[in-house]
């Protein structure tokens, strides 16, 4: 038997920041699919690709809120908090890297892996060893040496903890109520934001999160009768919509309108490095950096405090989104014709806010 | 006679529009533009049009005043260049090609793209009028709300040394 891994609030703190970093982490890769796509084509895979990255958003919202009501801080500026691409996630099998990729059937089969529904064949299993040479999106933040079956056995792991500590600790849920973002902070965000001030409520966002994602095993619809991340992108590589009664491996709804062509072919996983030195392309990338980072920095606000500062991360948001699009449609000089694309390397420092 | 080349478009471009090359390939519609241009104006126009350019930047040798009047020398004020080269700043600048005027069909010859229009669904919000004066295109590329409590963001090169 795997002993439990939280056993403080320290260190369900500790998992909870993992969390954020692990929520954060997946964004970039979906927004590079999404905005490699030709606008005006591919309707269908762009929807669903931008829905999930919304619900991701909703996540890592979700996941300060909890954070904050056990008294914690989150931070997104801290080193590391950004995964240098290609990154490894959690996973029980053959391990695989998360890149940033272009719409493509590689894109959508690494976010079926992200996202893929696995319960470990038994509690036992749920802790695994690393193997030396991986570098983790989501390993144990206080045992070293041992990751996630998958992550939803990571929410798993934070959920028991999350009990564990609340029966010993009546003030666990000591967090001011004013950090907490709530309806009127984050709206039509992939989901109703929960406010978190106890064990139910706590909960309750730690099970959305785990239900829109892979769930644990839910099916293919959710409690909300909503389709789970992991089958949303199945989707795309069956080319058909999934409805209501369908078997995993059988959706009998409509097709689904996939060109893998009209898309920016962007160089997988590019590095400001893959640049050319001192060109105004690789201005333009480091500029987006800057910015990216920038954002981090005023979402750390806003989860610290400053909730409302989250009504001007909306604008940043475009913002960032038009500075994608632009370097993303540049041929990325020396790469055989593959394009530009954002790097997502962000120092720790996360930037001035302008 | 080698078909006229992106990487010509994008540089004749870059002069006329003053915005940068990875503004203008950022649109996404550099090469639409060219084919549009290319279709509207016959490939002997557009070559001559490059042709013209590079000359330009060859004999300033890297002055600006003097680039700027083998701009207006060669190009601008020439009966055959001129409307072409102003119609390409303005279909970068609001994402329509315009009608070359009837004198200039008269003598150039009216080719089968020339009327006015839009070139992809994409261009109106792509137009750089909305870069230059630092607004979204309205009904598209939606800057969010309260965006417009925020000063605009201008690249430091237009500033020309003012302060923000």
């Amino acid at each position: 038997m795997t002993d439990p891994t939280i056993n403080s609030r320290d260190d369900l703190i500790r998992y909870l920041d993992a969390a954020l970093a692990l929520e954060h982490a997946t964004i970039p890769v979906y927004l590079t699919a999404y905005y490699s796509i030709h606008s005006t084509t591919n309707s269908d895979a762009a929807h669903i690709i931008r829905v999930t990255a919304v619900e991701e958003m909703l996540h890592l919202t979700l996941v300060a809120n909890v954070m904050n009501a056990v008294g914690g801080s989150p931070d997104l500026t801290r080193p590391g908090f950004v995964p240098s691409y290609p990154a490894y996630l959690p996973d029980g099998e053959d391990d695989f890297t998360v890149d940033l990729r272009p719409f493509s059937p590689e894109a959508v089969e690494t976010f079926c892996k992200i996202e893929r529904p696995r319960k470990a064949p038994d509690p036992q299993a749920r802790l695994m060893a690393v193997r030396p040479e991986e570098s983790l999106l989501v390993g144990s933040p206080t045992a070293s040496g041992i990751r996630f079956y998958s992550i939803g056995e990571f929410y798993e792991e934070i959920m028991e903890g999350l009990q564990r500590l609340a029966a010993e600790d009546p003030k666990l849920f000591s967090g001011d109520e004013s950090r907490q973002v709530g309806p009127e902070q984050f709206y039509s965000g992939g989901g109703m934001i929960i406010e978190v001030h106890d064990l139910a409520s706590a909960c309750r966002a730690l099970q959305l999160i785990s239900e829109q994602g892979e769930g644990l095993d839910t099916g293919v619809y959710d409690a909300e009768g909503e389709l789970a991340h992991y089958y949303r992108f199945r989707q795309l590589q069956f080319g058909r919509y999934y409805q209501k009664g369908d078997k995993a491996d059988a959706p009998s709804g409509p097709e689904l309108d996939i060109d893998w062509d009209e898309v920016w072919k962007v160089k997988v996983s590019p590095k400001l490095a893959d640049y050319p030195p001192g060109s105004e392309l690789a201005a333009a990338a480091a500029a987006f950096n800057t910015d990216y980072g920038a954002f981090l920095t005023l979402l750390t606000r806003a989860f610290n405090g400053e909730p409302d500062r989250l009504q001007d991360a909306v604008w940043w948001m475009f913002r960032l989104r038009d500075s994608v699009n632009r370097l993303i449609r540049n041929p990325l000089p020396g790469s055989d014709g593959l394009h530009a694309g954002p790097t997502f390397e962000v120092t720790g420092t996360g930037g001035a806010l302008s | 006679m080698t078909a006229p080349s992106l990487d010509d478009f994008v540089a004749l471009s870059v002069d006329l529009t003053a915005f940068g090359e990875t503004d203008l390939l950022g649109t996404g519609l550099g090469s639409p533009y060219l084919a549009k241009l290319r279709g509207a104006c016959g490939d002997a126009v557009v070559t001559a049009l490059f042709a013209a350019h590079q000359a330009a930047r060859a004999e300033s040798a890297g002055d600006p005043d003097g680039f700027d009047r083998a701009l207006r020398y060669r190009i601008f004020s020439d009966d055959c260049l001129g409307p072409v080269a102003r119609n390409v700043i303005k279909l970068w600048y609001a994402g329509t090609w315009y009608g070359l005027p009837p004198e200039w069909t008269d003598s150039y010859g009216a080719q089968s793209a020339a009327q006015t229009s839009t070139v992809t669904a994409a261009s109106y919000q792509e137009g750089l009028l909305w870069r230059a004066i630092g607004a979204n295109p309205p009904g598209a590329k939606a800057p969010g709300f309260g965006s417009w409590a925020e000063p605009p963001r201008i690249d430091d090169r237009y500033l020309k040394g003012a302060r923000r």
